[in-house]
């Protein structure tokens, strides 16, 4: 018998609420695509791939804002005042200080009392404002959303957005950010002068970084290789490592886990932590510690101690991201040792070869239900479609008014900033902050576009790092399977307990304290935390998606 | 000397051995306390005017190393910094008085054995300790009443704390009641009675909660942080707090200067001086009337 948990009744109490107080102007609006003729105030009559958006008359929309403090908010922001002269649109905002932004948006969603444009929500954290009802099923008013409809199709997005945004009733909630290609940031970074002492190349492989770490190993003390990134959860320590090498492995681990992995082989959701290519990479990871190449500590030790360890070249290997390694590794070596260098190499390889698996989607905006009582309802979608889609508004979001804060264009690939204006160090003389000073550039409202569109953004080494990656095959998404909430709550229950066995005894088989002969007594513990269980849930899900929506 | 001092003080008891040594162990070990208790402080002062590469690599501990101003300007140097801080002030201020003048009221009627429904009043207080109507009720009653954006929101919902008001009733009830009965045979009503004569005496427990309810009110950030949708009016506390989950854990792409950099490596530090120091400075003024406050009905009899 299926019992009622306390939670569950928790829940569904608080819905019910939420639906009681939000949902009052409401009225049954769930036939998606129906008489929105009263809702045109505002609209542009012909509006689509490439016009630019100007409201008839001029609209205020409410919408909620992340105050990032490297950033703060300014409400005089050339951003805005550009937004309204383009648009005719002004912003009445709910500044929410980042530290706590989501906090603040289930409040006020709760409350009945969200702003109409919500975005920098993460997938999938709209899943639990659905049941209140609060939340407008945007995939039910994309047709009004020219722009975003032609990047879905241009770049073949709505696989990706069918897999991972959908839910059980074949609607998906947020308007994800769009990616032309999957961009990959995390790798290793290595100390390439210590390579070039010794005659080595760049390792390419898994296998041939354990070759190159053998070779280092007479000159490091004692480990060559010490790694980051163990405090941040999901994994067992070293999540960034983890997650690059389940990249490689196909599986999922540290940063990249997830209850679930499909298995194109078989054609079926499986639980990742018990995968033979999990296991292999405990085993590989187990032999670095063993022949004492890795630093044990390397999972469980502070960032800040992994980075000494690198700056004052005891280790000559360790995760890094675009940011890290210039601002960090590079930094607190040169300080030290001028002869030294350090380069982020190219994602390392496993048994699936020169591919890669990455997420095109990128954090969205969610609509209140409550925009769709509003007669100016039409103006607002196909502003957010605009602002968030359309070239000229990734353009205005992020790099501001041509020939003021850059010149050129991205297409011919002359887009310059202008010489006064800095960004993240691209122009170090500029004395002007393009977030800081104009609002451009802001997380609210800038992400996503193409990959000539996002190459602008990078460092000449950085591009090059991009090059590599993507001549890398990506990898088909997984496909969709939705639960229910009733299906979520429970399967959160049980992969929260077999993620917590996971963790432990993946550390436990990499430290050596537990050996791998014993993995087969291991599974068997997964089953005993319901793995097969969730398993089956999760394929069922895949089967009634496929029969109802596929 | 030794000689000199010895007889020119003839008449004083000398310590015995015993006292000497327990003095000499009592002074050492309290010295020891005091400097363990310091020690943080100092040590993030320190940090906080020291830059960023020592204190990345572990080398700040009771002096700065490589001075640096970078962290203290970009606060100092923003009028936001300033308009919140005097919001900290405002809201801490007018929030105190509100609750002292409700907490003092409703502790002194709870302290009157005779009143009737007094265990009601007293139960319904309590019953606020343990049960409440949660996050988003709240947020739909602060909203409904109109009190969002307003000060109201932030010096309303808290004014009384129930802990403050056990502890004050407590004090209430010790005082001897034989003051309030001569006070009200020379021809004083109950409000006189409780200016005049009750508060007077009260000054320990009152300078005790003020100590307690401004702290508190200095120190919060929750309610302003829900109930506030702008900037211009956040206190200090929510500025900082931005600042500090923004800078130090460097999500943002662009926050990569080594302007951002040395910001990220000391702005805790900076913050507990500028935050916690005013506040600190408080104490010493009241301190002498703290203990006895805190203590003072503690112990009936």
């Amino acid at each position: 018998m299926h019992q009622l948990t306390r939670r569950q009744l928790l829940a569904a109490a608080g819905g019910a609420a939420t639906f009681i107080l939000v949902g009052c102007g409401d009225d049954g609006d769930d036939s998606g695509g129906q008489d929105l003729d009263s809702k045109r105030v505002g609209a542009m009559e012909n509006y689509g791939v490439g016009d630019t958006f100007k409201a008839t008359e001029e609209l205020t929309f409410s919408i909620a804002i992340l105050d990032n403090a490297a950033y703060p908010y300014k409400a005089d922001w050339q951003f805005f005042q550009e937004l309204t002269k383009r648009t005719n649109v002004k912003f009445d905002p709910t500044v929410i200080p980042g530290s706590d932004y989501n906090q603040k948006r289930s409040v006020m969603i709760a409350a009945g009392n969200a702003p109409w444009i919500i975005p920098k929500t993460y997938h999938p954290s709209e899943e639990e404002y659905i049941a209140g009802g609060a939340i407008l099923p945007v995939s039910d008013y994309v047709h009004l959303m020219p722009h975003f409809q032609d990047k879905v199709k241009k770049w073949n997005l709505q696989p990706d957005i069918d897999s991972q945004l959908k839910q059980a009733d074949g609607k998906y909630y947020l308007l994800p950010g769009l990616h032309e290609d999957a961009w990959l940031d995390y790798s290793l970074a290595i100390r390439t002068d210590i390579l070039s002492q010794l005659n080595l190349q760049v390792p390419t492989t898994w296998d041939e970084l354990t070759n190159v770490l053998r070779a280092m190993k007479p000159l490091a003390g004692p480990y060559p290789f010490s790694d980051r990134w163990s405090k941040q959860p999901e994994g067992p320590g070293a999540n960034a490592l983890l997650a690059h090498m389940s990249d490689a492995y196909d599986t999922r681990a540290g940063w990249d886990w997830q209850p679930y992995h499909w298995d194109s082989n078989a054609g079926k959701f499986v639980f990742p932590g018990a995968t033979d290519n999990y296991r292999k990479i405990l085993e590989y990871l187990n032999a670095l510690v063993n022949e004492k190449l890795m630093d044990p500590e390397s999972f469980t030790q502070e960032d800040d101690l992994a980075r000494q360890k690198f700056a004052t070249g005891k280790s000559f290997v360790i995760s890094c991201n675009a940011q890290t390694v210039v601002n960090e590794l590079r930094k607190d070596l040169t300080e030290r040792n001028p002869k030294a260098t350090v380069v982020k190499i190219p994602r390392l390889m496993g048994p699936m070869g020169a591919t890669k698996r990455q997420s095109r989607l990128e954090n969205g905006v969610m609509i209140s239900k409550k925009a769709l009582d509003s007669k100016n309802f039409v103006a607002m979608m196909q502003f957010v479609d605009w602002l968030w889609y359309s070239d000229e508004g990734q353009m205005l979001a992020k790099w501001g008014v041509e020939g003021q804060t850059y010149t050129g264009s991205v297409e011919d690939d002359t887009f310059k900033l202008a010489p006064d204006v800095d960004w993240a160090g691209l122009n170090p003389s500029g004395t002007k902050q393009l977030n800081v000073d104009y609002g451009f550039f802001n997380g609210v409202f800038a992400y996503g576009g193409s990959t000539k569109f996002l190459n602008t953004q990078f460092t000449e080494e950085e591009k090059k790092f991009q090059e590599v990656m993507a001549q890398r095959q990506l990898r088909p998404a997984e496909p969709a399977h939705p639960l229910t909430p009733e299906e979520r709550e429970q399967t959160t229950l049980w992969a929260t307990a077999l993620k917590d066995h996971v963790n432990q005894q993946s550390l436990r088989f990499i430290l050596g304290q537990r050996p791998l002969s014993e993995w087969d007594a291991y599974v068997q513990e997964l089953k005993g935390k319901n793995m097969d269980q969730l398993m089956e849930v999760h394929n069922k899900a895949y089967e009634r998606f496929k029969k109802e929506h596929g | 000397m030794s000689i000199v001092a010895k007889t020119s003080r003839p008449s004083r008891i000398r310590p015995t051995r015993g006292y000497r040594v327990f003095q000499a162990v009592n002074g050492v070990v309290l010295t020891g306390v005091v400097v363990v208790t310091l020690l943080p402080f100092v040590n993030i002062i320190a940090r906080s005017f020291s830059s960023e590469g020592p204190i990345r690599a572990g080398e700040v501990s009771l002096w700065p190393k490589g001075f640096n101003l970078t962290t203290y300007k970009r606060v100092l140097t923003d009028s936001l910094f300033w308009t919140n801080y005097r919001n900290t002030v405002i809201y801490t201020v007018v929030a105190t008085a509100i609750a002292m003048v409700l907490t003092t009221c409703y502790a002194y009627v709870l302290s009157k054995k005779h009143l009737k429904g007094r265990t009601a009043l007293i139960g319904i207080a309590v019953f606020t300790m343990f049960f409440n109507g949660g996050l988003i009720p709240n947020y739909v009653l602060v909203n409904a009443l109109g009190m969002r954006n307003t000060i109201w929101a932030i010096v309303v919902p808290n004014a009384i704390s129930v802990f403050n008001l056990l502890v004050m009733k407590a004090f209430f009830e010790s005082l001897p009641q034989e003051l309030e009965e001569a006070a009200a045979v020379d021809g004083m009503n109950t409000y006189r009675t409780f200016l005049w004569i009750v508060l007077p005496l009260s000054k320990a427990v009152l300078a005790t909660m003020v100590l307690f309810y401004s702290v508190s009110f200095w120190n919060s950030w929750f309610s302003a942080f829900l109930y506030m949708d702008k900037q211009n009016l956040f206190p200090v506390t929510v500025y900082l707090r931005n600042m500090i989950v923004s800078a130090t854990t460097g999500s943002d792409v662009s926050s990569s200067s080594d302007f951002a950099l040395q910001v990220g490596a000391n702005i805790r530090a900076v913050t507990v001086v500028l935050t916690a120091l005013p506040i600190m400075l408080v104490y010493p003024f009241i301190q002498r009337y703290f203990v006895s406050g805190v203590m003072l009905g503690a112990v009936k009899g």
